[in-house]
């Protein structure tokens, strides 16, 4: 082992990203379920909006928000049970990786995983609620969508370190995550739903800065919490 | 003039951990050199996982220090002192969705190990295990992912060997494989703490015994000064003695 030389930062949150894709993409349990669930809340909104009193197209920002917000929590709570299963959290700890560069690998995962769902959810509401994105506001739409997810996915992934160590963590995680998230879903809703309607670009603007502050600053510091979060 | 002694390379200083009231670990000093192999005896909830766990890191002890290669690893700013050190435990820390050689890549991810391939394979071949690299740990018997987990442990050739009753849940084939397996670490160049409440195995490869009774260590002294015969009763007594101090 002498004269080896460690794996560098960016290594090690590859490493456990790519451990955490690859398990998903073997099992696909929670991409099943988190896709399940938000594509029958989209049939749900679908059925239960009248739209002769309603303009779903209006209402269509929140609605994808709040159902990403749940699809997603639904996921991070299996975030860490691949840890818990032979204990491998503790073999984590063991070895010599950064707890920051543990958590942005596990940030990493839960990013590309509840992007795809995202995939499912957006063209589902397009589908059940005859919405069309005006093509000049799609990578602003992008960069909403990023940073929100960011932003949300990094406080969640905190949150589901913490629940992994309670014997209530599943039902804790909502309960900690969600009045937190409060600032993104109205930004992100508010956003979305502006490029929805066809408004340009330059008014969202001030939402997108405020996501990506968001964003940054929940990504810091939950990197930077995430060690004390580990031990016991 | 003699040339100054080499600093141990495991060392307890003090050693205590408190789970809020209740004590886990109270008091535990020793330092080991190169090559020496340590069997800790104990009752159940005596303290000995909580005490391998502060020697490997995973948790923070309330006072006291532990130091590797005579650095002390609480607040270390490099985490190159974990490299020095390898932890079998009864759990594998393993994926069961992956496969053998699927685990043992990650492992030598996190640890930077080059030639990555080469390593696992060898790895995989000291445990019998090669065949079986593209199956998933879920289809490996217990004594299987025992064995892998004993090829994790030691993928980074650790100086170190921590092992946390690794005999629990094998059968006596499995055990008298990893036996085999234990008897080639004795080979002067790993320290080795071996916990355990099975006597008649940890007393088989130390040579040096403690007992750790309540969190506190009541005896500690070399294998050749521990008559392997008369030890269960000497054990049992110790523990019994102990436990009452503590009850009186």
């Amino acid at each position: 082992m002498r004269g080896e030389p460690g794996a560098s930062y960016l290594a090690q949150v590859w490493a456990v990203a790519r451990k955490d894709l690859l398990l998903e993409a073997r099992s696909r349990e929670r991409l099943v379920a988190m896709a399940t669930f938000a594509v029958l809340v989209a049939v749900v909104f679908s059925f239960s909006i009248d739209p002769t009193a309603v303009r779903a197209r209006s209402i269509a920002g929140a609605m994808i928000w709040v159902t990403v917000l749940f699809a997603g929590t639904l996921g991070l709570g299996r975030s860490f049970a691949l840890e818990r299963e032979a204990d491998a959290l503790t073999g984590l700890m063991v070895a010599p990786v950064e707890r920051g560069a543990l958590f942005l690998g596990k940030w990493l995962a839960n990013v590309v995983i509840v992007g795809a769902v995202e995939a499912v959810i957006f063209p589902a509401y397009a589908l059940f609620f005859g919405l069309a994105w005006p093509a000049g506001s799609l990578p602003a739409l992008l960069a909403v969508v990023f940073c929100a997810t960011a932003g949300f996915l990094a406080l969640g992934t905190l949150f589901a370190g913490v629940a992994a160590h309670t014997r209530m963590g599943e039902t804790l995680l909502p309960i900690l995550l969600l009045p937190l998230l409060i600032p993104v879903v109205i930004f992100a809703s508010s956003a979305t739903q502006r490029l929805l309607v066809g408004r340009p670009v330059a008014e969202v603007a001030s939402q997108l800065r405020m996501l990506a502050a968001f964003g940054l600053i929940f990504l810091f510091t939950c990197t930077a919490l995430f060690g004390s979060v580990l031990e016991e | 003039m003699s040339a100054p002694a080499a600093a141990p390379v495991l060392e307890a200083r003090a050693l205590e951990r408190w789970y809020g009231p209740l004590p886990a670990v109270r008091g535990v000093d020793f330092a080991l050199s190169r090559g020496e192999f340590l069997t800790v005896f104990g009752p159940n909830g005596a303290g000995k996982t909580t005490l391998l766990r502060m020697l490997c890191g995973a948790v923070r002890p309330t006072r006291g220090e532990v130091r590797v290669g005579g650095e002390p690893t609480h607040g270390a700013e490099d985490e190159g002192w974990r490299r020095r050190i390898g932890l079998l435990s009864h759990q594998t820390f393993l994926y069961p969705g992956l496969t053998a050689a699927e685990n043992l890549d990650f492992y030598a991810r996190l640890y930077g190990l080059r030639d990555r391939g080469t390593k696992v394979a060898r790895s995989l071949e000291s445990v019998g295990l090669l065949d079986r690299r593209d199956d998933r740990v879920r289809t490996f018997s217990r004594g299987m992912q025992q064995r892998l987990a004993l090829a994790r442990t030691l993928l980074h050739e650790p100086e170190v060997v921590l092992l946390d009753e690794p005999y629990t849940g094998l059968d006596p084939h499995a055990a008298a494989l990893l036996n085999g397996v234990l008897e080639a670490l004795r080979d002067g160049r790993r320290t080795v703490v071996l916990v355990t409440h099975n006597l008649s195995q940890g007393l088989e490869l130390a040579d040096r015994v403690a007992v750790q009774v309540g969190g506190r260590w009541v005896s500690d002294e070399p294998r050749g000064a521990v008559d392997a015969a008369g030890f269960e009763r000497l054990y049992t007594e110790r523990v019994a003695a102990a436990v009452g101090g503590r009850a009186a």
